[in-house]
């Protein structure tokens, strides 16, 4: 004979504590409440088939979430008082946190931004409430790392004026203009960029370089906010595979639109995440895997098995994965020597990578890094010696839709440079690749409103014409502090006083 | 030495060794928890303990809370046990489930049948009628075997007091190989039973598809005996996959239910039949042949896969391809010796299937 179960198992209790939450309305239409639900041409036939990714109430949410903190808050205090900045690896880890701190920090707040306003699109009240946890969440995380980071900001250059610069600074719009353009998309393609390709199939490239990096690199303080996020990161991915299955679920028709979707955001994503492949490689004085590596195993690998169930559902891997598989010897090198010359207008410091670093470069990269890298690193290495360290005076070009100059290669043709143009209505645009090609002719109304950093300097909108101008005033760089060459900036010099190598330099007793 | 672990709400019992962690030993027996890192730091596998006495291990202090801890919340990839235990896990308990319970029988062989030159049918009398749901299989002890062996009952719960098994000989498998070759009518056996979570989910709307391959045929079996006797008015069809006709068993008694009954339907797929003159029906895979009977267009039924890993893994495919889900999709693998290792690298799209 069957037992009855006494008890409501989670699924039930949840269920009661939840079904108020939706309603049918009675004086408005459906469609006026919910009037992005079907912009997009996604059909949803049925709501109830959404299945919780996971099942939190705010009560519980707020007693677990209260008691993270004040663990992790623990932590960044004990820091602080042992002056935790002292026992890191090297100073020139601190750029790679100058790096997140404008360029990661704010998409976490970009991402509390869509996730409040998208779950308000939807009629369903499982995908309504999943967003509105997933929005505090993301508040919470933009918060914690500025808090993590603050410290730094005590002892360190460049990391003053954070969420400012991303709204400004050339290489920044990279990231903004990613989370823009998700967020000024439909309520399902911004589910499928941001809880299907990023937190779910690349964020593993963005997380594990950054808090595997800040631990191998001694600073405890970004390690425990890597902790504290990854219980809420594991409820993140598994919304995403909700959200991907429940749409394709829905309705045959939703196939083709969601593949479209996948091939553009996999590539956007792919983009986005080139600024990691050289915060790894070239960023971290102890490294904790290449990005070749990296990408094998998160991408590769784990995409691989991901794509083969989605084949199921008739969903093929992203369109231009194959350009990415490639681009893995190349990536963070073109990155870095790119960043290399434009160091005028960055707010963190570039260098030559030591001797060391670049034999586990070519460890690494065997087939690549001597034979296109190595001897461009040994020129500017003899530049910079003979006094005359380049920095390139000549704005880049960059492109249209990611809006990374256009410093890629071509696949199988790695001394070939990636462009592509057309012209829309008139108009000449230019682009990185035939992906952000194709993504641009898809939507041309859209990316044609591109805030392109470059074009806007040439156009006066950027308080003045030189870029001593642009990075002071407008940026908030501060000029000989927080850009231009690591060895013998002030965070360098501050490094080996710390480290007793050398005497401070007295400009700091002079102010 | 190892410790029984008790999951609720679904009532599953799995044995758990000295430093195995719970999840590991649920995920190998078959029991789907949720998880998703694996090393105490996501919190995705936190489960209830009930009763006993649990090692909460290496869980990070920021994914197993102090006032959780104190609460008996542990998480499941790290949790070993030390004592007999219960736990509450967040899964869902099945309506369709009745809970027999398990117990231990002694059985007595009554006949041995060759079903296919590779396939036989082994046919015990109990000591007591077994009540069971079709579908749910038997644990057996055989001599000089160590462990049991889990095989599916093929007869329909009403021939409560017997058991119907269809043995496939494994090359090199001891339990087979000794069924085959030693066993014989008159010998005595222990088994315990009923196992299982693969029966009709009759609380579901819609029409059934059953596709089986080799000795999978014999949980389909007894559903669909099960599902005849008692009337069921629902849609059946059975596609039934052998390589060639020596190999397709029990082909007579379901083209007798073919002709007896309008509700169900029998199709037989032979997937190494090219030369063979007398074979008029299917030539191809059995998905292949319900992807051809259907039209590539399943919506609207729940299908019951049950067979060696490859046909199942080509048949979900088919099925999803035809608007098909998780849902609407049950299974039995047949893992055996011979079927190698776990598939490769699986990702977490799916939970069950």
């Amino acid at each position: 004979m069957a037992v009855q179960n006494k008890k409501l198992n989670l699924k039930d209790k949840y269920q009661y504590l939840t079904r108020d939450m939706g309603w049918e309305p009675t004086y408005q239409k459906k469609k006026d409440i919910f009037p992005d639900e079907d912009f997009e041409g996604i059909k949803i036939t049925d709501w109830s088939q959404w299945e919780d990714p996971f099942r939190l109430t705010m009560d519980s949410y707020w007693k677990y979430q209260a008691e993270k903190e004040k663990k992790l808050y623990a932590i960044f205090d004990a820091f602080a008082q042992n002056n935790g900045h002292q026992n890191i690896s090297d100073a020139r880890y601190v750029n790679a946190l100058k790096l997140f701190l404008s360029g990661v920090s704010p998409l976490e707040h970009a991402a509390f931004q869509g996730y409040a306003k998208t779950g308000r699109q939807f009629s369903g009240t499982g995908a309504r409430v999943a967003c509105q946890m997933q929005a505090i969440d993301e508040l919470r995380h933009s918060q914690t790392q500025q808090h993590a980071m603050s410290h730094y900001n005590k002892h360190f250059n460049g990391l003053h004026d954070a969420a400012h610069m991303h709204d400004r600074v050339w290489f920044l719009s990279v990231p903004k203009s990613f989370f823009d353009d998700a967020r000024t998309a439909g309520p399902f393609e911004f589910l499928t960029a941001i809880s299907f390709s990023f937190e779910y199939v690349l964020t593993n490239l963005l997380f594990v370089p950054f808090m595997s990096g800040a631990a191998y690199n001694g600073d405890m303080a970004t390690v425990t906010f890597g902790f504290s996020a990854q219980s809420d990161e594991a409820r993140h991915m598994t919304l995403g595979l909700e959200v991907i299955k429940f749409i394709l679920e829905q309705h045959e028709d939703n196939v083709p639109i969601v593949q479209r979707w996948i091939d553009k955001w996999f590539w956007r994503g792919f983009r986005l995440l080139s600024l990691v492949s050289m915060m790894m490689d070239y960023m971290l004085p102890n490294k904790v895997m290449s990005w070749s590596e990296a990408w094998e195993v998160y991408y590769e690998q784990n995409g691989g098995a991901l794509f083969k169930d989605l084949e199921r559902y008739g969903i093929r891997p992203p369109k231009y994965q194959d350009v990415a598989n490639d681009a893995k010897h190349h990536l963070s090198h073109q990155l870095w020597t790119t960043f290399y010359q434009y160091s005028q207008a960055t707010s963190f410091h570039t260098w030559i990578p030591e001797k060391e670093e670049m034999d586990w470069m070519s460890e690494k990269y065997p087939d690549t890094f001597d034979k296109y890298y190595r001897p461009r690193y040994e020129h500017l290495a003899k530049e910079a010696a003979a006094g005359r360290r380049f920095y390139n005076n000549t704005l880049p070009q960059l492109c249209q839709v990611c809006q990374v100059p256009t410093l890629f290669t071509e696949m199988g043709a790695p001394t070939k440079l990636s462009h592509r143009q057309l012209k829309y209505e008139g108009e000449r645009y230019h682009f990185c690749s035939e992906a952000c090609c194709e993504i641009f002719e898809h939507e041309p109304e859209k990316y044609i409103q591109a805030w392109l950093p470059v074009h806007q300097i040439y156009q006066g909108n950027c308080e003045g014409a030189d870029v001593e101008t642009v990075v002071q005033k407008y940026y908030h760089i501060n000029i000989g502090e927080d850009n231009f060459e690591y060895l013998g900036s002030p965070d360098h010099k501050r490094w080996l006083s710390i480290k007793g190598i050398k005497p401070a330099d007295e400009d700091k007793n002079a102010a | 030495m190892s410790h029984t672990v008790t999951i609720e709400p679904i009532g599953e019992q799995i044995e758990v060794e000295d430093g195995q962690t719970i999840l590991a030993a649920a995920l190998r027996q078959g029991v789907w928890l949720p998880f998703a890192c694996g090393h105490g730091t996501c919190a995705t596998c936190k489960v209830q303990v009930l009763e006993g006495d649990v090692e909460i291990g290496d869980a990070s202090p920021f994914a197993l809370m102090d006032v959780e801890r104190g609460e008996g919340k542990v998480l499941a990839c790290c949790a070993t046990v030390e004592s007999d235990v219960t736990i509450e896990a967040d899964i869902d308990v099945d309506p369709d489930f009745e809970g027999h319970p398990v117990e231990d029988y002694v059985a007595t062989v009554t006949d041995i049948v060759d079903l296919s030159p590779t396939i036989k049918g082994l046919h015990l009398k109990l000591d007591r009628p077994m009540t069971f749901q079709a579908g749910q299989y038997i644990n057996i002890e055989l001599p000089g075997v160590d462990g049991a062996r889990a095989f599916s009952l093929a007869n329909q719960p009403s021939r409560a007091d017997e058991v119907e098994l269809h043995v496939r000989l494994v090359e090199g498998g001891a339990a087979t190989t000794y069924i085959h070759e030693q066993l014989k009518a008159g010998d005595e056996l222990k088994l315990s039973g009923p196992y299982g979570q693969f029966f009709v989910r009759s609380s579901q709307p819609g029409d059934l598809i059953f596709i089986a391959g080799g000795s999978g045929l014999s949980s389909p079996q007894s559903m669909i005996m099960d599902l005849l006797e008692q009337n069921d008015e629902r849609k059946i069809v059975l596609f039934q996959g052998a390589r060639n006709q020596a190999e397709l068993y029990n082909r007579e008694l379901f083209e007798a239910l073919d002709r007896d009954h309008d509700n169900f339907t029998y199709v037989p797929a032979l997937s190494q039949a090219e030369d063979d003159a007398d074979w008029s029906g299917y030539q191809g895979y059995v998905h292949e042949a319900a992807k051809a009977h259907f039209d590539g267009r399943f919506a609207g039924n729940k299908a019951y896969l049950c067979g060696p890993p490859p046909m199942i893994d080509a048949a979900i495919t088919a099925l999803m391809q035809g608007r098909l889900f998780e849902r609407d999709i049950f299974m039995e693998k047949f893992l055996t010796a011979a079927d190698g290792a776990e598939d490769t690298q699986r990702s977490a799209l799916f939970k069950k299937i």
